[in-house]
């Protein structure tokens, strides 16, 4: 009995030890699977792009179109009422979301890439919540947002700007400080995987993306690096140890950093009634869980190829 | 440990952001103030004509006029006040105690007049003025002659009691304002039709502002925007504005006349060619200059305008027939016996007196004066030149015909936003409570997860304070801001934990060495983090600019003011 305890208990460690080995050891081997993530992202993308001529789908805000929000305290079918709804608008994109705070329902949302211009079309549109809800919008302090399509291309357009300056400045701002190529490159690229791998999932979760979807992949460039530049100026900057020690406590750090992230955005998510914030935590979710492999097998397996090559120069770091 | 106590109270830092928390808690003010405060008071209403003010956009949240009670009757909330005032009959008098004193308001009846289809005769007086000679002299005098003139027949239907005219609102609890999104209300996104230089969509938004104004709305926000391809944008933001009404104010033209009499003298637009605004052409009239009178100040301003030829020929055919007016108190005959009324929108808004030399001269420069008063010499200035600048703004209005397009409209609804502000509280306090949790397993050191915690509510009460402070609107994208902040901040702590907490067994560097080892991982993602918001200040007609403002400023102190106590607490407490 006690001795196949600590049998177990050796069993559990040569497990992790193991692991431990092939992190150690196998580093460019595991440099597969982010590039595989990476490249099947890089796919899903470009078959969006095929089938629909677009790499993202975008909601109203990015598309030009009326949003309804209207508060209603019972759960709907919202199938049901986005069949209805459509059904009046043939040519039209309509999509129906509940709105929930920890659960219950709160509200609705309808939205329709329709002119908002045409007050007809608008009337139209209100007529159908109306009928297929069975609810006098006029009694219920409904709100509406109304884009039009030239403003919702123009957004999407100055967000793709913003984004690629935004990200152009962090490389810079990352190359100035570490004056080498590789790991610096090895930064930016991990940041852009974790943009590419949250795209490419937002699309499979046939999630819609908006002018908020743009300000969370700000903020994911932000947060991704965060983790990068800890990794990085520990194992280039820092004396003590050798460099995997230094990983190991990186890891230590970084993946404490990445976990609060992880639990706050999952809290928020669960917790939101904003369209917003739901869209920034899930698009920020899926980023942090991808930055796990990009900063930890990615970034230190490209890290490691580039102090090794140092090694064999002489330069031992 | 009561000297490491000392220690912590004497440190530098620590004190530094000690003194960011109460600016902050002075900054946003929470008060119990109860009853509901006043957003606007509409022009020529009850209340206005009772002196109630209109609210300056610029008064702090809790600062504004509140009212406590109606006849005696306290009221408590927003439906209190309108079933209270929709229970009014006409002709009474009601007494309003508000924060600011006390106002006696009669009610109006409204009327409905309805033109009917036949005509009637009507006598009517008027004052005339004339030159007779007497004894010898000519002089002038006031002669009251009796017309009789055809109008059609009308009818009056009394429409029970006019509204008294304010519009209120549950009396803000802390100066944090809350954006639209979060208040309910209506944001317009406007688009030029044609480009125009930074200097026309300054007067644009003057115009636009003024013309707000003159019909009582107050609590708006007019602000240019531009994106990064050159687009030009007008936001307007209304509190507790409906999308209609808003639509119907922008709708209307601005349309302004100048009339003599009765006469329509020149219409803002064409007619006016130019308005002197430089400081040269336009201000305190040095002739005139500023006087006291008794406890008043008072000042005359002086610009010109251009007028058209027409406009100064229909000017001349206006003024040819008017007398010139003797001042029995000055003794001097400066002015024509009427005034030029302005109006704008059909609402008279100035009256100018002409200058005699004018009469039946077709000049195309006039010169148009005016005056301010205040208590002292200083404040008379100053309203002299914001009376100059609303004159000015209302002259050039139409002179830009520019066509506004709407190309982006939001109405939120109130209940919606309220829903959204409990929320937002919720969701915020429930994501730091889970990351103290988690940095609490990690450690599982009360005295690193408690300060990790205490820092990210000192951030958000200190975010919170400085958007109290600079008037900036708290919505839905700087929350997102706020949170971004708060969690790029437990990162930099936990770096912080890190590097400190592991040179304690391997103490090979001091503390100041760990601290700035820290640091330079810090400054580092601060710098990226910045770098990448600054494209979005400028984006999309900046309606992510408080998003992206919200976090610069919250990553900007995090980095300054809390971590390095942060830092220097956990140096005190584990060396």
């Amino acid at each position: 009995m006690e001795e196949q305890k600590q049998q177990n208990i050796q069993q559990k460690k040569s497990v992790k030890q193991t692991l431990f080995e092939i992190y150690d050891k196998k580093y460019k081997l595991l440099l597969i699977i982010p590039f595989l993530i990476l490249f099947l992202a890089l796919m899903q993308i470009s078959y969006q792009i095929y089938s629909t001529g677009d790499f993202i789908k975008k909601d109203v805000s990015l598309k030009g179109g009326v949003t309804v929000t209207v508060p209603y305290e019972r759960d709907i079918d919202i199938i049901q009422i986005e069949k209805q709804v459509s059904s009046k608008f043939p040519s039209n994109d309509v999509a129906v979301r509940t709105l929930r705070s920890v659960g219950t329902v709160v509200g609705f949302i309808v939205e329709a890439d329709i002119d908002g211009n045409d007050k007809a079309q608008v009337q139209n549109l209100l007529n159908a919540i109306e009928s297929s809800l069975k609810v006098d919008l006029s009694k219920v302090n409904y709100g509406i947002e109304i884009i039009g399509s030239s403003l919702g291309a123009s957004f999407f357009r100055e967000s793709l700007i913003a984004l690629a300056v935004a990200f152009l400045f962090m490389g810079l701002v990352v190359l100035i400080y570490f004056r080498t190529f590789v790991p610096s490159i090895a930064i930016i690229l991990a940041a852009f995987s974790d943009m590419v791998v949250a795209l490419a999932v937002m699309n499979l979760l046939d999630a819609r993306i908006g002018t908020a979807g743009i300000a969370a992949f700000l903020m994911l460039i932000g947060y991704s690096v965060d983790t990068d530049i800890l990794l990085t100026v520990r194992v280039l900057k820092r004396k003590e140890g050798t460099v995997m020690d230094r990983i190991v406590s990186s890891i230590k750090t970084g993946m404490t950093m990445t976990l609060t992230a992880i639990i706050s955005t999952l809290v928020a998510l669960l917790v939101t009634q904003s369209e917003v914030i739901r869209q920034i935590m899930l698009i920020l979710l899926i980023g942090l869980i991808a930055d796990i492999f990009n900063t930890w097998i990615q970034n230190v397996g490209l890290l490691r190829i580039y102090v090794e090559r140092k090694a064999k120069k002489g330069i031992i770091l | 440990m009561n000297y490491k106590i000392k220690k912590l109270i004497t440190n530098w830092r620590v004190i530094l952001l000690a003194a960011f928390i109460i600016f902050s808690l002075i900054a946003i003010h929470p008060t119990l103030s109860e009853g509901i405060a006043i957003r606007n008071v509409i022009t020529n209403s009850s209340a206005s004509i009772a002196g109630i003010p209109q609210p300056k956009p610029n008064v702090q949240p809790v600062a504004r006029e509140r009212i406590i009670s109606i006849n005696n009757k306290p009221i408590n909330d927003v439906e209190d006040y309108y079933k209270y005032i929709s229970d009014l009959a006409p002709n009474r008098t009601i007494q309003i105690k508000t924060t600011k004193g006390i106002y006696k308001l009669t009610t109006k009846e409204q009327f409905e007049t309805i033109e009917l289809n036949e005509t009637e005769e009507k006598l009517i007086e008027e004052v005339v003025q004339r030159n007779v000679t007497i004894n010898g002299t000519i002089q002038l005098i006031n002669e009251t002659i009796t017309k009789k003139i055809t109008v059609p027949k009308t009818i009056r239907i009394s429409k029970g009691t006019e509204d008294i005219g304010l519009r209120v609102y549950e009396a803000p609890k802390t100066n944090i304002r809350k954006g639209l999104d979060l208040q309910g209300g209506t944001r317009v996104l406007l688009q030029p039709e044609t480009k125009l230089s930074p200097f026309d969509v300054g007067i644009l938004i003057d115009n636009m502002k003024e013309r707000l104004n003159v019909y009582g709305l107050s609590d708006i926000v007019i602000r240019d925007a531009n994106d990064l391809t050159g687009n030009q944008y007008i936001i307007v933001e209304i509190a507790g504005a409906t999308e209609e009404e808003i639509k119907d104010l922008l709708a209307r033209q601005g349309k302004f006349e100048a009339k003599v009499g009765n006469k329509t003298v020149f219409r803002g637009g064409n007619d006016i060619v130019y308005v002197a605004r430089s400081a040269n052409e336009a201000g305190i009239d040095p002739s005139a200059g500023c006087s006291a009178s008794g406890p008043q100040w008072f000042c005359r301003f002086r610009f010109s305008i251009t007028l058209s030829q027409e406009a100064a020929q229909r000017q001349a055919d206006a003024t040819k027939d008017l007398t010139v007016l003797y001042d029995q108190v000055s003794g001097r005959s400066d002015y024509l016996s009427e005034p030029l009324e302005l109006y704008l929108d059909d609402k008279k808004v100035d009256e100018l007196n002409i200058g005699a030399d004018l009469k039946g001269q077709a000049v195309t420069q006039i010169a148009i004066s005016g005056s301010g008063a205040g208590a002292n010499n200083q404040e008379a200035i100053f309203n002299s030149l914001q009376n100059m600048k609303r004159l000015q703004t209302i002259l050039i209005t139409g002179s830009l015909p520019v066509k506004l397009n709407i190309v982006k409209t939001d109405a939120i609804s109130p209940v919606l936003g309220e829903g959204f502000v409990k929320n937002a509280i919720l969701m915020s306090l429930l994501a730091i409570v889970s990351v103290a949790i988690v940095v609490g397993i990690r450690y599982w050191k009360l005295i690193i997860a408690i300060p990790i915690l205490i820092t990210m509510l000192s951030e958000v009460i200190i975010l919170l304070g400085v958007a109290a402070f600079i008037g900036w609107n708290i919505d839905l994208a700087a929350i997102a801001g706020i949170l971004v902040a708060i969690g790029t901040g437990v990162d930099d702590q936990i770096v912080i934990t890190d590097e400190t907490l592991k040179g304690q067994t391997a103490s090979v560097y001091n503390w100041k060495e760990k601290v700035k080892r820290a640091f330079v991982i810090i400054m580092l993602a601060y710098a990226t983090v910045v770098v990448a918001m600054i494209p979005l200040i400028f984006a999309g007609a900046g309606l992510l600019k408080g998003f992206a403002i919200t976090t610069i400023i919250g990553v900007t102190i995090g980095v300054f003011v809390t971590r390095p106590a942060y830092s220097s607490f956990v140096e005190i407490m584990m060396k």
